[in-house]
């Protein structure tokens, strides 16, 4: 039995975009018109309700893209992304713009959207051998719903690093990104978020175990009213395997984070090396913070852990730092910054690790 | 008018449901040094808490004032400004924060509560230089965050090299004296020493009389049951080190 449900604006004007679609295309309107938006019945987005945020955003938008470079390549979609964003991505995104990145390059891309419904959608080449870094940054309007989706596809051997920063969000913003890793190849991801009315940040790692070896780091900070989620699946498929995730969080009151993280180990993926780490802060009584570290595991020889931690600033170390003469916020700004700092730290690119620190800073001395 | 004033202080903590200074009176005139003893749980350290400001150490009645101005309502950074300044009996550990910037930082919060210029970045590391050579503390110890892995005594060492490089106008030491060694014990001496001045005064806690071997006290109190129920001249420590609080403790 089917239960019909009432479509929201934002809805119907996707359904509209959508109509005569064929193909793929067609069968993404289909979904969308039976289960609508990602919505806090379906368990991957409990915690994060776009469609009720989205509700009355109907006006078409705009995704600009300042890159440091053109892309090589613009094609048409012509495979069918899994899970509804990037679908809609691909469906409503026009042609998917390719990068394919050369030995030594560092691409920067900065996404800014305007009000109204935006879609991306762009592919990152990393080659075989090829060692590269990615720096993107997104920010969405007041009244802007931006839903980007980005396939990264790093070759044999190949190494990028990809530093993911959400400046001034407003809006909302979903960004799906799909990586699939070759054997021997090294992924080293790191983001930072402040947030925002709503900001969904997914990650999902296709690892082949094969010696190679991925991070995914990432730090959330919020002010009150702002939103992120950090949903990260890494399904590792082979043996000998690296995985290791941090993410670090603090969140005042009103504020909502979200950190969701599922870690699969197949039956075939032994001797892998899998550990999860979510740590968070709660800077007020009214704070919210849901946290679902999951491992699945299907090998018998393997090292996996995982680790949440949600705790309060250390009262007697505030303490210490006024009675030496530090101004209460600024005592409090030194201690969330030396806790959130660490997954900062390790970005290898000394230029972009500055930056973000400044970027957190920044955000401490908005929070007091 | 002695520099810290106390008077009739009581004190509670746990929201005010339990009471540990019950009517405590004692005044350190400018220049002196005076020591408490008393035994475990008696609020020496509880008063040291209440005199910096902590949090959950509630003042419910009597007044402390310092150089006059009664202090019982100033945040603890404010009183650090004016010159208070407590050598914690458990120093703090704080992760991620290396103790050469904490120091620094500590440093110039002070001055610019104080309306006094911040100490440039050259002139910190010649001061910090010159305290630490005194203290032998090690410029590799002062890369590392504050007080995280240090052993005890470090701890100690670090909290009286603070104390030289931020120049307090008052001193209270809780328990500096615990867990250093001989030498140790005759170098953070030394560095207390250094900080004796007519314009400064001290609240010495301290179980054992070795340390007033070093540092001679001017005055020796005596706490029992959250009061001071005894003073004397530093003959008295010596009384106490052989015979112990029991007279004391009955009395209270
Ligand atoms: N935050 C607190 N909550 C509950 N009880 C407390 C708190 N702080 C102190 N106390 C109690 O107050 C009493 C006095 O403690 P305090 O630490 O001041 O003693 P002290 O004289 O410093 O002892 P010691 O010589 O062992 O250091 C003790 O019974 C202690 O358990
Ligand atoms: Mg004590």
């Amino acid at each position: 039995m089917t239960v019909q449900m009432t479509l929201t604006p934002a809805e119907t004007a996707l359904l509209d975009a959508l109509d005569g679609a064929t193909g793929w295309r067609a069968a993404t309107r289909a979904a969308l018109e039976n289960r609508g938006l990602p919505n806090k019945r379906d368990e991957a987005w409990k915690w994060t309700d776009l469609r009720r945020l989205t509700g009355n955003i109907t006006e078409t938008g705009k995704i600009s893209i300042a890159g440091s470079r053109e892309p090589d390549a613009k094609l048409p979609v012509t495979h069918a992304p899994t899970d509804m964003l990037p679908r809609l991505a691909g469906a409503l995104g026009g042609e998917a713009r390719i990068y394919t990145l050369s030995d030594g390059e560092s691409l920067s891309l900065d996404l800014s959207a305007s009000a109204g419904v935006g879609h991306v959608i762009y592919v990152v080449e990393v080659p075989a051998g090829v060692s590269a870094q990615v720096f993107e940054r997104l920010s969405v309007a007041d009244g802007g719903f931006a839903n980007i989706a980005v396939l990264y596809r790093i070759g044999e051997g190949a190494s990028l690093d990809r530093i993911v920063s959400t400046g001034d969000c407003p809006g909302i913003l979903a960004l799906s990104g799909g990586v699939d890793l070759g054997e021997g190849a090294t992924l080293r991801q790191t983001t930072l978020t402040f947030g925002g009315k709503l900001i969904r940040l997914e990650t999902h790692l296709a690892h082949p175990g094969a010696k190679a070896e991925a991070v995914m780091d990432a730090v959330y900070l919020l002010a009150p009213n702002r939103h992120a989620d950090l949903t990260t699946t890494a399904n590792i498929s082979g043996p000998d395997g690296n995985l290791s995730q941090l993410t670090k969080g603090a969140v005042a009151s009103h504020g909502h984070g979200v950190f969701q993280g599922k870690i699969h180990v197949e039956r075939e993926a032994q001797r892998t090396d899998a550990r999860m780490t979510h740590r968070a802060l709660m800077l007020g009584e009214r704070a919210e913070i849901d946290a679902k570290p999951e491992l699945e595991i299907y090998a018998d020889d393997v090292q996996c852990a995982h680790g949440n931690a949600l705790g309060a600033i250390d009262e007697t170390a505030l303490f210490y730092m006024r009675q030496r003469g530090l101004p209460e916020a600024q005592a409090r700004a030194i201690l969330i910054r030396s806790f959130l700092a660490e997954p900062l730290d390790r970005i290898r690119d000394p230029q972009i690790r500055d930056s973000l620190l400044e970027d957190l800073v920044t955000g401490l001395e908005v929070l007091s | 008018m002695p520099m810290l004033e106390i008077s009739n202080l009581h004190a509670s903590v746990d929201n005010g449901e339990k009471p540990i200074l019950k009517g405590l009176d004692l005044s350190v005139p400018k220049g002196e040094v005076h020591a408490i003893m008393g035994p475990n749980g008696s609020g020496k350290s509880t008063l040291s808490y209440v005199l910096t400001g902590r949090d959950g150490y509630d003042l419910t009645d009597g007044k402390v004032s310092f150089e006059g101005e009664d202090i019982g309502e100033l945040e603890p950074e404010e009183r650090a400004a004016r010159g208070l300044y407590l050598s914690f009996q458990y120093p703090v550990e704080i992760p991620g924060v290396p103790t050469l910037t904490f120091i620094r930082e500590a440093l110039n919060a002070q001055r610019k509560a104080r309306s006094e210029d911040e100490v440039s970045a050259p002139d910190f590391m010649r001061l910090i230089r010159e305290k630490a050579a005194i203290l032998n503390v090690s410029m590799d110890m002062l890369k590392r965050p504050v007080n995280v892995g240090f052993s005890g005594g470090e701890k100690k060492r670090m909290e009286i090299l603070q104390a030289l490089v931020l120049e307090p106008r008052f001193l209270i030491l809780d328990e500096t004296d615990s867990g250093l060694d001989i030498d140790a014990l005759k170098v953070v001496s030394e560095g207390v020493n250094a900080l004796r001045s007519p314009d400064r005064a001290m609240l010495v806690i301290t179980h054992y009389q070795r340390l007033l071997d070093y540092i001679a006290p001017d005055r020796v109190h005596v706490m029992s049951a959250g009061r001071i129920v005894a003073s004397g001249g530093p003959e008295l420590a010596k009384e106490l080190e052989a015979e112990g609080y029991d007279k004391y403790v009955r009395a209270a």
